[in-house]
């Protein structure tokens, strides 16, 4: 396994922001589903080596963190693209990229340019290569962000919201390309859209609260709201959610009445029903 | 159409880059007007040669316009790699060097307005290094903070890399600054080994704080003392003399053992 965490634990004074997390993955797309705050990110952050759990144990690809040679070595088989990666002003997107390569190791010039080119021609950069951060547009600089994650082909790639600030067609290509990716390695993504996590993972953690509520295929997500999604005519008196579809129909989550049309559930569906629908809206 | 031709062996030589720049220029001014020499060009250039060049003209355009903080790092004989780390550096800008090179000029100023003006420029100059110090890498401070921590490069050794560098520049600056003073003495260069003493005192404190925290409580602390000795002794140059710099080669000492001892600190991120 690429992954291996046991019990592993994070505060932050009195908020636990991780609390008690169990899981392992291995080649594949694990994703992490889960509302803001959810602890989400400080366990990216701690599966990419940039914080240290407060408890628990952490084994990532066959190598504990905790300790400093072999962190390194980790880190140099480690691809981690932030929740919001900050870029040096001036710097030309081939600049960055080179940069973040000589941080990971790669001095010798010519085969560090030559890795610079090969990442940003697999995010579809290499046309603006040359042209500033500051004039990319916010996909592109996502992909450009991405680009420094995918150097040195790493084994382990952690992506903190990657397809945020993505149009549709990025995103598309986005799954794509991450789809390659995790055939030989292990991809971990965090996502607020359930559309990604049904499209690409085949694991989905859903995470509140700094606890795993759910650990399992996206499938197992959706099946949690088998049999509370209905459809109606008109906004039920009952329904936990409801929205009216594009065909002027009602889509309504909760309890269904007797003799209720059942509809059949989404990823989205169950993430609602697992975190909890605070109260009753009706979303028109 | 020219009816002048490259002298062959001229041009067997330029095919093989054996020849000065300035011929080389000339040649290159009369290939594109002359059909005839680039077609005798072509057979004498060795492929693997013109490979090699076409592939640094390709790096080159693809690595673009380093910024004049590299281009003069590397001029200096800095590695080029090593270079464009410390030409991120927010604490190596143009706009930070320009408002260190103003406070040490208005120090400048107040020294020429008497004693106690003197004891201000002693005060601030062992102060700005730490300010680098402080803006030189950490969170909030260096946009790329989190991908640089989880990349094998260890923190400490950017960091260090980045002070040694905000050091040596501060230094200079302070250095020009000090020829400047009124009637040159041994208080031009009394500032120096505080410098050292209170940035290698940031860098240890930095492995419990984080830079931008011990920097603020550095400055603080020297601010304190400095007023205190002030008072007590009525003698601004005090904490210059002989006893407040053997204390800074000590606390310098000390802080790079801490800072030896604890550069694992500097490898792993804190709380956002």
């Amino acid at each position: 396994m690429s992954v291996e965490v046991a019990g592993v634990a994070k505060h932050y004074g009195r908020t636990r922001a991780v609390d008690d997390v169990t899981f392992t993955a291995g080649n594949g797309i694990l994703g992490l589903l889960g509302p803001n705050g959810a602890g989400k990110t400080t366990l990216l952050r701690m599966l990419a080596t940039v914080l240290a759990p407060d408890s628990g144990t952490l084994r990532l690809l066959g190598r504990d963190p905790g300790n400093t040679t072999q962190r390194t070595q980790l880190r140099r088989r480690l691809g981690y693209l932030p929740q919001e990666p900050g870029f040096h002003r001036g710097f030309s997107a081939f600049a960055f990229v080179d940069y973040v390569a000589i941080l990971k190791e790669h001095t010798e010039r010519r085969a560090r340019h030559d890795e610079v080119r090969r990442v940003l021609r697999v995010v579809g950069l290499e046309e603006v290569a040359g042209r500033r951060i500051r004039a990319l547009s916010g996909g592109m600089r996502r992909r450009v962000a991405l680009a420094q994650a995918l150097l040195g082909d790493p084994a382990l790639l952690v992506l903190d919201e990657p397809t945020a600030g993505l149009d549709p067609e990025q995103r598309l290509r986005f799954r794509e390309l991450v789809s390659r990716l995790a055939e030989h390695r292990t991809v971990v993504l965090s996502t607020h859209q359930t559309e990604d996590v049904a499209a690409l993972c085949q694991r989905v953690l859903v995470m509140d609260h700094g606890r795993v509520l759910l650990d399992g295929p996206p499938g197992e997500v959706a099946a949690v709201a088998a049999g509370r999604m209905w459809m109606s005519s008109e906004p039920p008196a009952g329904a936990l959610l409801s929205w009216r579809t594009a065909e002027g129909r009602w889509r309504n989550l909760g309890t269904p009445p007797a003799g209720a049309e059942l509809a059949a559930p989404t990823v989205e569906d169950g993430y609602l029903l697992l975190v909890g629908v605070p109260e009753r809206k009706a979303i028109a | 159409m020219t009816t002048w031709h490259v002298d062959p062996e001229l041009l067997a030589r330029y095919a093989r880059g054996e020849v000065a720049e300035t011929q080389a220029f000339s040649v290159e001014a009369h290939l594109p007007t002359c059909a005839h020499c680039r077609s005798a060009l072509g057979p004498l250039t060795d492929r693997e040669r013109h490979e090699r060049v076409w592939l640094e003209v390709v790096d080159d355009l693809d690595a673009g316009q380093s910024t004049w903080v590299e281009r003069l790092l590397v001029r200096l004989g800095v590695a080029g790699h090593s270079a464009r780390l410390l030409a991120a550096t927010p604490s190596l800008r143009g706009s930070w060097l320009a408002a260190v090179a103003v406070a040490l000029g208005f120090a400048v100023v107040a020294a020429h307005g008497g004693h106690d003006g003197l004891v201000v420029f002693l005060l601030l100059a062992p102060v700005l290094p730490v300010a680098g110090v402080a803006a030189a890498y950490g969170p909030g401070i260096d946009p790329t903070y989190e991908v640089g921590v989880a990349a094998p490069m260890s923190g400490s050794r950017l960091l260090l890399l980045r002070s040694v560098a905000v050091l040596i520049v501060t230094t200079v600056l302070a250095g020009v600054a000090a020829v400047l003073l009124p009637g040159i003495g041994w208080e031009a260069i009394a500032w120096l080994l505080p410098a050292l003493g209170l940035t290698l005192v940031t860098l240890a404190l930095a492995t419990a704080t984080g830079p931008l925290r011990a920097a603020g409580l550095v400055a603080l602390a020297w601010a304190g003392v400095a007023w205190a000795v002030w008072r007590l002794t009525d003698d601004g140059f005090a904490l210059f003399g002989q006893a407040g710099q053997l204390t800074m080669v000590f606390l310098a000492v000390a802080s790079a053992a801490v800072v030896a001892a604890r550069r694992d600190r500097f490898d792993q991120g804190g709380a956002r």
